[in-house]
């Protein structure tokens, strides 16, 4: 980042608009010059863009904190909000345009964007991101942990960056290098596992970062494109956790009259990958009534894996009633997994009314993988028990697709269209410990879509689209996958006036499996209203609204331990969802105008899991000369779960600042 | 009269058409369809360019059509397609505006809009001819074949605009901007990032095309590529990558959403059900059965014997934690 300041502070310096009297002539010159060859043309600022930055203000929160921050998590402080500038060079001597922006510097979440081209030469884009994720939810985990401890928290940022050079030396070849990192470090409260007996809280240090590199060279013709690219990646994890003090565990109570405790632990992984990955796209158009498409995806990763824990306490190996006071593991394995796609397709024109888009796409991988574990017990005898396991482990899954559609132009302002999708694919993979059907098990897949649309626009103003796809399935990998299902979409758009836009969405999934045994039985419907009203283009009022209600139950059949006895589960999430913002300008403030803004979004959901979340907010600007504004800006936070009282959370915040521009 | 529309490959000899049915495809459909549309009477298609028995419109340059659209014209000024009217690449210089608009001296004769083409009034799929006739052979639309845009017929110029002046030049680049957008139709999904546990949209944080492609992807729901075929998910989420030694297969074969709603959920870590334990217990209690042959489901692993009364055993992923995958155990317990 500190590359990416300098770069940016440095940035304007090469861009400084040459001083009026020395240059008058060439300011001239250049005002006279075709302004088609120039992206800035005379008059224009060399340097556009503002800086929003303020201080946040929290009342006290009211609930539960670590949910607070699992959803919302803004604090208070100052806070660089946002930045976005626009530099042009007149002289195009770096560059001839670079374009900044930022957001939500002091926040969880954070983001930089920095594009800087020269037109014919180079195009250089940086992205960064900087997003926590924090979870710490109570209900989540075991809700009586020992000392209310969440097992299943965690704190850890994860960051992108990313950086791509596209290179133009001609007008045909165009080569391209690009970087990106993805991180993720932290720490959190995860489990130390003992089998079934007894399950420990530990601290957890989350440390991981994955590094991709790629090239590649376009190939652009007038009838032909053509992309090669290699690219490869390099990841690794070293999480790791402790515990240095002694936890007595999930277990409440003892076993065979002794009780069960974690003294000590150190625990590390050592996980690297790599990976090469090939690229070969294809985009053509022989004929004037012909475009071809088409793509070759090869990657193939690799996972090397090192893994040591060390723990003390008094612990118990069930399957040989055997209590011990130590435990070193040491394991080692290997992953292995090419994975090849395809995809190709074509959209034809045959004759005026009637287009055609086939396409057929495979994905096959298989994951050949082992580990070998070497354990050693310490009795409180002090003699040892060691074992050492190897097991193989094995994925292959092959998955193919083919889809046609047709589209017939009844007449101008009526399409319809008809198509159908076969998807088929096989996988094996390994069978649980106590499976009773042998190492592996194998599932199909085969599934027929029958797809029907009519997109229809009677008039300018009104457009609609209707999308219907109806499946029959023989077999599916999952039991909660799509089997026979029925699925419409339907969206309708009508400009009434100049001002007045109002938009319908509808959309519907049934899906049915009657399998003996599964008889799953999904429904979710969505249907939405949206409004935008800008009366006189928006000028003095601007209105946006929409209100959401989504319905969805689902029904399925389970086995409920400990006896497997037959059980349905039931789940069900019915949601009203409100969003309206209303813009406000207020005129008189020497020409320029203040603007109010009010809204908000509000979320209430009833079924299995229901909630309340409010978030209203009000924003006023207010200029304050002529590139300076003043904003203020209300928030507040509400949230309420009726199953889980002990987790809602509520708070105001107040945030104020001023956006200088130029 | 006859109409036609002029697109980037005009100029090439046309292909006989016995030549062209004999590669297609489903020959019979076609043929079935072409009979079909043979007998609806021809309603004006869309309005091109009117080439009337008289003379046919020419290209009269983008200095005429300033004359009297000098607003737009000095926005395109600004405006990447810009490059269109300086750049020889492209066969259209001194003459951008009509290289989607068609020739334009009739209309400039005449000034009657219907002397012209207006691709924001024709159909999406021949508006979208007008774009791909320069921008089909580019990376980006190598997986339109399989978008569902190109499919519902969700033209270039709903998301693209044109004419437009500014820095970010043809669409929206901020992420709250692009959120807009896409929300713009997308109501119902916007409405789902409302719900309490989301990806940081709203906050601006992320924006729709981090995770799927407008353009078409040839993975479902248009979600796009990380790492050549890997899905997009993995950007971010590196961590759960792999490959493990001991995989968790619905991870691999039906996605994220296998488990996860991503666009937001009143439960938490965007789970698909309430608790963590149905879950998993609606796939694992696909016990082999007489009925095995009739029910070849994958998930033959039982739903262990745990009471699942006790407080310690409700949510599964607090001792089966590494339920993305696992480096060191079969049992996904670390």
């Amino acid at each position: 980042m500190r590359y990416l300041a300098a770069l940016l502070m440095m940035a304007p310096a090469f861009a400084q608009a040459p001083a009026a009297p020395a240059n008058t002539g060439q300011t001239a010159a250049a005002a006279q010059a075709p302004a088609a060859a120039n992206p800035a043309p005379a008059g224009e600022e060399w340097f556009t863009g503002g800086i929003d930055f303020g201080y946040r203000f929290r009342t006290n929160l009211g609930g539960s904190g670590p949910t607070y921050q699992s959803i919302v998590d803004l604090g208070a402080g100052p806070r660089l909000i946002g930045f976005d500038f626009v530099v042009q060079d007149p002289k195009k001597r770096l560059f001839d345009r670079l374009v900044a922006r930022g957001s939500n510097w002091g926040d969880p979440y954070n983001t930089a964007h920095v594009d800087v081209s020269k037109r014919g030469i180079y195009d250089l884009r940086f992205d960064y991101s900087n997003i926590l994720y924090y979870n710490g939810l109570p209900s989540f985990a075991n809700p009586i942990a020992p000392g209310g401890v969440d097992e299943q928290w965690f704190d850890v940022h994860r960051r992108n960056t990313s950086l791509d050079l596209t290179l133009f030396p001609n007008r045909r070849i165009v080569p391209y290098l690009a970087f990106s990192r993805n991180s993720g470090s932290g720490t959190g409260i995860s489990t130390f596992d003992q089998g079934a007996t007894d399950t420990f809280p530990v601290a957890s240090v989350f440390r991981d970062s994955a590094y991709n590199f790629r090239g590649g060279l376009r190939f652009e013709l007038n009838r032909l494109h053509v992309t090669l690219e290699q690219g490869g990646t390099t990841f690794r994890d070293d999480d790791s956790a402790f515990g240095a003090t002694s936890t007595p565990g999930d277990r409440t109570t003892t076993l065979m009259g002794q009780t069960l405790q974690l003294n000590g632990l150190l625990q590390a992984y050592g996980i690297r990958a790599h990976s090469v990955y090939s690229k070969a796209l294809l985009t053509a158009n022989p004929f004037s009534w012909l475009n071809v498409y088409g793509q070759f995806l090869f990657s193939e990763p690799k996972t090397d894996v090192s893994y040591q824990d060390a723990a003390t306490g008094n612990f118990v190996l069930l399957s040989s009633l055997l209590f011990y006071s130590g435990q070193l593991d040491n394991a080692v394995g290997s992953a292995n997994k090419p994975h090849v796609s395809g995809n190709a397709g074509l959209e034809a024109r045959p004759f005026r009314r009637l287009r055609i888009l086939a396409s057929w796409t495979t994905d096959r991988f298989h994951d050949a993988a082992y580990s070998s574990l070497a354990a050693a017990f310490l009795t409180q005898t002090a003699s040892s028990l060691n074992t050492t396991t190897v097991l193989p482990d094995t994925q292959t899954v092959n998955y193919s697709r083919t889809q046609t559609d047709l589209f017939f132009d009844v007449t101008k302002k009526l399409t319809l269209r008809g198509g159908y999708r076969y998807e088929w694919g096989a996988a094996t993979v390994r069978s649980g410990d106590t499976s009773q059907i042998g190492a592996l098990e194998s599932g199909k897949l085969n599934r027929q879509v029958a797809i029907a649309g009519i997109n229809f626009r009677p008039i300018q103003k009104l457009t609609t689209n209707v999308e219907y796809e109806g499946a029959s399935t023989t077999h599916a990998y999952f039991t909660t996958s799509l089997y026979n299902y029925n699925r419409v979409r339907a969206r309708a758009r009508y400009q009434v006036g100049a001002s007045l836009m109002v938009q319908a969405n509808f959309a519907l999934l049934d899906n049915q499996n009657p399998v003996p045994g599964t008889q799953l039985d999904f429904r979710s419907r969505d249907n939405s209203l949206a409004v935008n009203w800008t009366p006189n283009g928006g000028k003095r009022v601007a209105l946006m609204a929409e209100y959401d209600r989504a319905t969805l139950r689902s029904s399925i059949d389970y086995l409920l331990p400990p006896f497997l006895t037959p059980s349905v589960s039931s789940y069900s999430d019915n949601a009203h969802i409100a969003t309206s913002m209303v813009d406000v300008n207020i005129p008189g403030f020497k020409g320029n105008a203040a603007k109010l803004t009010a809204g908000g979004s509000f979320t209430v959901t009833n079924g299995t899991r229901p909630s309340r979340f409010y978030t209203p907010l009000a924003r006023l600007s207010v200029p304050a000369g002529k590139h300076v504004y003043w904003n203020t800006e209300w928030r507040y936070y509400g949230f309420n779960e009726q199953l889980y009282q002990y987790e809602g959370f509520r708070t105001h915040l107040f945030q104020t600042g001023l956006r200088l521009s130029r | 009269m006859h109409w036609r529309l002029p697109s980037a490959n005009d100029g090439h000899p046309p292909r006989p058409s016995g030549a062209r049915r004999a590669v297609l495809p489903a020959a019979a459909m076609l043929l079935a369809a072409t009979l079909w549309g043979a007998k609806v009477k021809p309603s004006a298609p869309a309005p091109i360019v009117p080439a009337t028995v008289d003379k046919p419109a020419e290209y009269a340059g983008s200095e005429t059509c300033q004359m009297c659209h000098e607003d737009i014209f000095n926005a395109f000024r600004k405006n990447p397609h810009h490059e269109v009217e300086t750049n020889k690449k492209y066969k259209f210089d001194t003459k951008a505006c009509e290289s989607c608009h068609g020739p334009g001296s009739k209309h400039a004769e005449s000034t009657s809009a219907a002397d012209i083409r207006n691709p924001a009034k024709l159909k999406p799929a021949d508006a979208d001819r007008a774009c791909l006739g320069c921008h089909l052979n580019r990376p980006t639309q190598v997986g339109r074949i399989n978008g569902s845009h190109a499919k519902n017929e969700v033209a270039c110029v709903s998301c693209h605009s044109v004419h437009k002046n500014g820095p970010n030049g043809l669409v929206a680049r901020k992420a709250a901007e692009v959120n807009q957008l896409c929300a713009g139709c997308h109501t119902d999904v916007w409405a789902s990032f409302q719900q309490p546990f989301r990806h940081r949209l709203p906050e601006g944080a992320m924006s729709c095309v981090d995770c799927h492609n407008p353009h078409g992807s040839f993975l479902a729901h248009n979600v796009q590529t990380a790492q050549a075929n890997e899905p997009g998910c993995f950007k971010c989420h590196g961590d759960k990558a792999g490959p493990f030694p001991f995989e968790h297969a619905p991870v691999r074969l039906d996605g994220c959403a296998a488990c996860h709603l991503p666009h937001g959920s009143s439960n938490p870590r965007m789970l698909t059900r309430s608790d963590v334990r149905f879950v998993c217990m609606e796939c694992h209690s696909n016990l082999p059965t007489p009925t095995a042959a009739a029910n070849p489901a994958l998930g033959s692993v039982p739903p262990a014997f745990h009471d699942l009364r006790a407080p310690q055993f409700r949510e599964c992923t607090t001792c089966h934690q590494k339920v993305h995958g696992s480096y060191v155990d079969r049992g996904l317990l670390r």
